[in-house]
């Protein structure tokens, strides 16, 4: 039972690694070539990784590797809360709820590590990257209010057990403009252009990874890979009924980034007013509309 | 280009990442910048060799000085080339960083760029063609293969002698000395 | 032992400690520590007792009653011991102020009035210890003198019209009843009309609701908590104000009962959605205010305001998940604010009382252990699982999404996440970004400061990983309000509708953290730079101005700030200035010159005849 569960967690750590580097890389052969580029090779995030680790660096004190520690154990641990297919080693201790707290420690430990950097360019990165999270949570916190109260449940196993019997989230009435909302901030999420401000590389130098060189930046490339792969998961699970198996999942996830890609290569960039403005606006409105018809319609379950 | 060969990405991991990730600081000094844009988007694409361009020097692992440098510009030059994390590879394009160029008798232009900091490579040409630059790329490629390209290394060896060089010119430096005492010459052979 | 034993060390310390002051600095000191200590473990011993006595007859023959059981321990227990942490926390920061003796004594006085409080029987004896603490507590709020004055006189005349309020809420349950005992009129109000129990609700509700600041009743606190010294800033916001937690609970549990309770009122104008939406509310607002604040403390008091709400919605919605979450999440903000303000408090003492987060900065390199007290502090605050709010917060949200109240676990949820902006803010204003020049030379913060900081954060990560137990102590309370009690087990809560165990996700985390740590470890050390060495397009680092602090939050608050001007303070301050005038226009009446008050008396009678006249009404 004990070792199931250990091999679960191990297998399930290395594949959204791997998923997650290969997205980054997709992401980059993909934007090349709606750029009418020919584009780097699809390991270049891999060939990155394995140079940053191999440079020197400079550590800024104790926070400064602390947060990065803190932040990569904190997107690690939720992949353990997610459902991955079937497999979900710690689906029982917790649920929802906690994987959406979970999602709170890897920018509090970036947040944490870049504030010890003592430069103002991380510091505005960090206040953009609070302020977008802000943002994105009060659409985000009414979608999934609206799923847990249309299954009633706080469980992410049993949300996904349920569309297995009734069908995707997507073909209830009533999760379809939730659903709508959840597309709508995504991109906001993941850190895709139009949203793309937190590092904004032309305006403030990358901002929280200002000061991060050689191992600091690699860790905070494999996070950034954890955070793609999370994100979009939780979606696919909320929303695109999960899957049976790994392989069907993978397929899914892998659908709904390219879109996402399409979006992020042809947009350009939002002030942070503006980005508010619209997530607090258009996808909040959605997803309240949805909380509406749900508690009129009732429970499904 | 040996980029997919397996053997020599487990023999010498660290080597072959630093040839094909190359993070690349521009230093907009003059006119050169000109030819950057071309050379990293659609047209010549310098992203399938895996360069591209970053933020900031700490991130990146190699500084490319594009035109002339000024005596103003030297100082953020130094400075930018200290912030980088080693191995790190400088490379002069356009005339006017080796030897002043057409600014060969300006009172206050740089004319020998490598006194100041170590220059693994020169582009010559006013201006280089985008082209040059990916020819200037893959001798880069060599250079590190054969363990040539180590600018970094002779800068830690000979940091005295730069440093004599730059206060001569820059007056005192407001920044303390990276290196705290010289490094012996046989030293720099264990390094290297 | 005896009860009264418990409030006679702690009134008589608390004079003891003024006269002993005038023999002897230090004597003093030690008196005072050593008293606060002890009545802490005394009240330990009474873990799981349960008494009652009656201590006087001789008020109005009146029996003034003292009781104990685990409901008044828990809350006893809790103040003695953030009480006697203060104390020792204020050892060193009172030492270079004046009136040390004077400080002393009322803190003293404070802590003993709360505790009489939680244990009277009666209500008649918590009135009396109400008004004590209420009169002390001015003093102390007021003991800086400038700023501090106004904000204590706003807090007394608030609190005086609550302590009315309560006063005519008791009297008309005994004119009633005939009885001011807990257990006599527990249960009695069963038969009341709902208007007569709302009556007494709203009497009691305000001044509960005043002392536990609940919106639109909490404008005392801001300036109370930010002009107070900062070790009663952590007994104010830590306890104080629980005092009024305590008495909702009371009222609604002990004295009114559940079923009573729920049964007030229907649907959404039921009494329990009320206070619940009323929860809802102060949860939401104080948290969009506290984003704006530039003061360390009054963001901090905005916070509290904030978190109060979590637990009066907690404790209001009635089930038994709730109530426990209000009760466990009072105990963890007792910890964690009151660590907060002690991490405030250090910085302020070692900085000469800058609290201005503007002009702070890098500290954590001079004064690293209260860093790390307030980073525990700020992740209880926001409830980063394996802190001891995250536990009751998962409860609290739980609940109100298996109850169909999304709306309500809606507010509470996004206050969580402006409680990450705000406690960012906090920590990296003061403790992140360049140090100034001018703090180049500051001290750590001395022992008897360092001390209550990192027992305090242990305190939250213990009870952070090991939940189970203060909720056995609350699930003993339930049981005692007649709520079902939860399945525990120590390290956790498993139910049918949602399980959590500490026990993996602390496992997780930390074996996860070590491989990461030793990833870390493993590749190519780095190397240390200091914060003059930074990347700055080049240039060198300019002194005392590479720090971005001032308007962290910028955009949000030039779109939110139009929308939350404090308008609730308006309206008290606009009452105030409409009474000061009224009463300067009664008062100009009064000339000094007999023959004006002769020509009043005139007037009057002829008033008086004219009515008899026309109406013939006497």
């Amino acid at each position: 039972m004990v070792m199931t569960t250990i091999l679960e967690i191990i297998f399930i750590i290395l594949l959204a690694g791997i998923i997650g580097l290969f997205f980054l890389g997709l992401s980059r052969k993909i934007m090349a070539r709606i750029h009418w580029r020919y584009g780097p090779p699809i390991t270049q995030p891999l060939i990155d990784i394995i140079k940053l680790f191999n440079q020197t660096s400079m550590s800024h004190g104790f926070l400064f590797n602390f947060g990065i520690i803190f932040s990569l154990a904190g997107s690690v641990v939720v992949l353990l809360f997610l459902p991955f297919g079937r497999i979900c080693p710690l689906s029982d201790s917790g649920g929802l709820l906690v994987i959406l707290y979970l999602m709170l420690i890897a920018p509090l430990g970036l947040a944490l590590s870049g504030g010890e950097a003592a430069n103002p360019y991380t510091s505005i990165g960090i206040s953009r990257k609070l302020l977008l999270a802000f943002g994105y949570e009060l659409p985000l916190l009414l979608i999934l209010l609206t799923v847990m109260t249309h299954y009633n449940t706080i469980s992410i196993v049993e949300i996904v057990n349920k569309q297995f019997q009734a069908g995707w989230s997507f073909q209830h009435l009533s999760l379809l403009l939730p659903g709508i909302a959840y597309i709508l901030i995504l991109p906001a999420i993941l850190g895709f252009r139009p949203f793309e401000l937190i590092q904004a590389p032309q305006e403030i130098s990358s901002g929280p990874m200002a000061e991060y060189s050689g191992k600091f930046l690699a860790l905070t490339t494999i996070q950034h890979a954890f955070n793609i792969f999370i994100s979009i998961s939780l979606f696919t699970n909320l929303f695109l009924g999960g899957a049976a198996n790994p392989g069907y999942f993978f397929l899914k996830i892998l659908a709904v980034f390219v879109i996402f890609l399409f979006a992020n290569a042809v947009f350009p960039r939002f002030r942070i007013e503006q980005a508010i403005k619209y997530l607090w606006r258009w996808p909040s409105i959605l997803a309240f509309a949805g909380l509406i018809i749900v508690l009129i319609t009732g429970k499904n379950f | 280009m040996d980029r997919n060969n397996l053997g020599k990405w487990l023999k010498s991991p660290g080597k072959m990442g630093q040839k094909y990730s190359l993070h690349a600081l521009y230093f907009c000094t003059g006119c050169g910048i000109i030819e950057i844009p071309p050379s990293i988007t659609t047209r010549w694409d310098a992203e399938r060799f895996g360069v591209i361009p970053v933020a900031t020097p700490r991130q990146a692992n190699l500084f490319l000085i594009t035109g002339y440098v000024s005596v103003k510009t030297l100082r953020y030059i130094i400075r930018s080339y200290e912030q980088m994390p080693e191995p790190k590879f400088t490379v002069g394009f356009g005339s006017c960083p080796i030897n002043g160029g057409m600014y060969w008798d300006s009172y206050n232009t740089i004319k020998h760029l490598d006194k100041y900091i170590p220059v693994d490579g020169w582009i010559a040409g006013c201006m280089p063609r985008p082209e040059a630059v990916f020819v200037a790329v893959t001798h880069l490629w060599t250079l590190i293969d054969k363990g040539m390209a180590d600018g970094y290394n002779k800068y830690r060896a000979n940091y005295q002698y730069y440093r004599e060089n730059q206060e001569k010119i820059l007056g005192k430096l407001e920044w303390p000395p990276l290196f705290s005492k010289n490094i012996k010459h046989e030293e720099y052979r264990t390094i290297a | 032992m005896n009860l009264s034993i418990i409030l006679a060390i702690a009134f008589g310390g608390a004079l003891l400690t003024y006269f002993s002051g005038k023999i002897s600095k230090k004597a003093r000191d030690v008196l005072a520590v050593l008293i606060s200590l002890v009545i802490a473990v005394i009240l330990a011993f009474f873990y799981n007792t349960s008494s009652r006595e009656i201590f006087y007859t001789g008020f109005l023959d009146f029996p003034l009653i003292l009781r104990i059981d685990t409901f008044s321990w828990f809350f006893a227990f809790t103040i003695a011991v953030i009480g006697s942490f203060s104390i020792i926390f204020s050892l060193s920061y009172i030492r270079k102020k004046g009136n040390t003796d004077y400080y002393y004594t009322m803190m003293l006085l404070v802590i003993a009035s709360m505790i009489g409080i939680i244990l009277s029987g009666d209500l008649v004896s918590f009135y009396i210890f109400w008004e004590i603490m209420s009169w002390s507590t001015f003093l102390l709020i007021s003991y800086n003198r400038g700023p501090a004055i106004a904000a204590g006189i706003k807090y007394i005349i608030m609190s005086v019209t609550g302590s009315v309020a309560m006063l005519v809420g008791i009297i008309s349950l005994y004119s009633h009843y005939g009885t001011v005992i807990y257990t006599e009129l527990s249960g009695l109000l069963y038969n009341a009309s709902s208007g007569y129990t709302i009556f007494i609700f709203v009497l009691f509700f305000i001044a509960l609701g005043i002392k536990n600041a609940i919106w639109p009743l909490h404008v005392w606190l801001p300036p109370a908590h930010s002009e107070a010294p900062s070790p009663f800033s952590a007994v104010l916001s830590g306890t104080l104000i629980k005092i009024g937690t305590y008495g909702i609970i009371l009222l609604i549990y002990v004295i009114v009962k559940i079923n009573v309770f729920l049964n007030l009122g229907e649907g959404i104008v039921s009494a329990r959605y009320i206070i619940a939406v009323t929860g809802a509310i102060t949860i939401l607002i104080p948290t969009f205010i506290a984003l704006l604040q530039d003061d360390a403390k009054r963001l901090l008091a905005w916070s509290t305001i904030a978190q109060a709400g979590y637990i009066i919605l907690g404790i209001a919605y009635g089930t038994s998940e709730s109530v426990a979450s209000g009760m466990f999440h009072f105990f963890n903000h007792a910890i964690f604010k009151a660590l907060l303000f002690m991490v405030v408090g250090a910085v302020e003492y070692r900085t000469n009382g800058v609290r201005d987060l503007n002009s702070l900065g890098g500290l954590i390199k001079k004064m690293p252990v209260t860093f790390v007290g307030g980073l525990i502090g700020i992740c209880g605050l926001i409830g980063v699982p394996l802190t001891n709010g995250f536990v009751s917060k998962w409860l609290i949200y739980k609940t109100l999404i298996i109850n169909n109240s999304p709306f309500l676990a809606f507010a509470a949820l996004l206050g969580t996440w402006g409680t990450i902006l705000y406690s960012y803010k906090l920590l990296h204003n003061m403790f992140l970004g360049q140090l100034p020049e001018k703090y180049e030379k500051l001290e750590r913060a001395p022992f008897s400061m360092q001390l209550p900081i990192v027992i305090l954060s242990l305190a939250i990560i213990l009870f952070g990983i090991l939940p189970g137990l203060p909720l056995k102590v609350i699930n003993s309370i339930e049981s005692g309000f007649g709520l079902e009690p939860l399945t525990i087990n120590i390290w956790g809560i498993t139910s049918d509708t949602g399980t959590i165990n500490m026990l993996n996700l602390f496992v997780a985390v930390f074996l996860i953290g070590i491989m990461i740590w030793l990833i870390f470890k493993g590749s190519k050390k780095s190397a240390g730079i200091g914060q003059y060495d930074n990347y700055a397009a080049g240039t060198t680092v300019p002194k005392n101005k590479y720090h971005y602090s001032v308007d962290f939050y910028g955009p949000l608050h030039r779109m939110i700030s139009p929308y939350l001007r404090d308008f609730i303070d308006d309206f008290y301050m606009s009452l105030a200035r409409s009474i000061k005038n009224l009463g300067n226009g009664i008062r100009r009446i009064y000339t000094g010159d007999v023959g004006y008050y002769a020509i009043y008396i005139m007037l009057f009678l002829a008033l008086l005849i004219f009515i008899q006249i026309k109406w013939k009404l006497w």
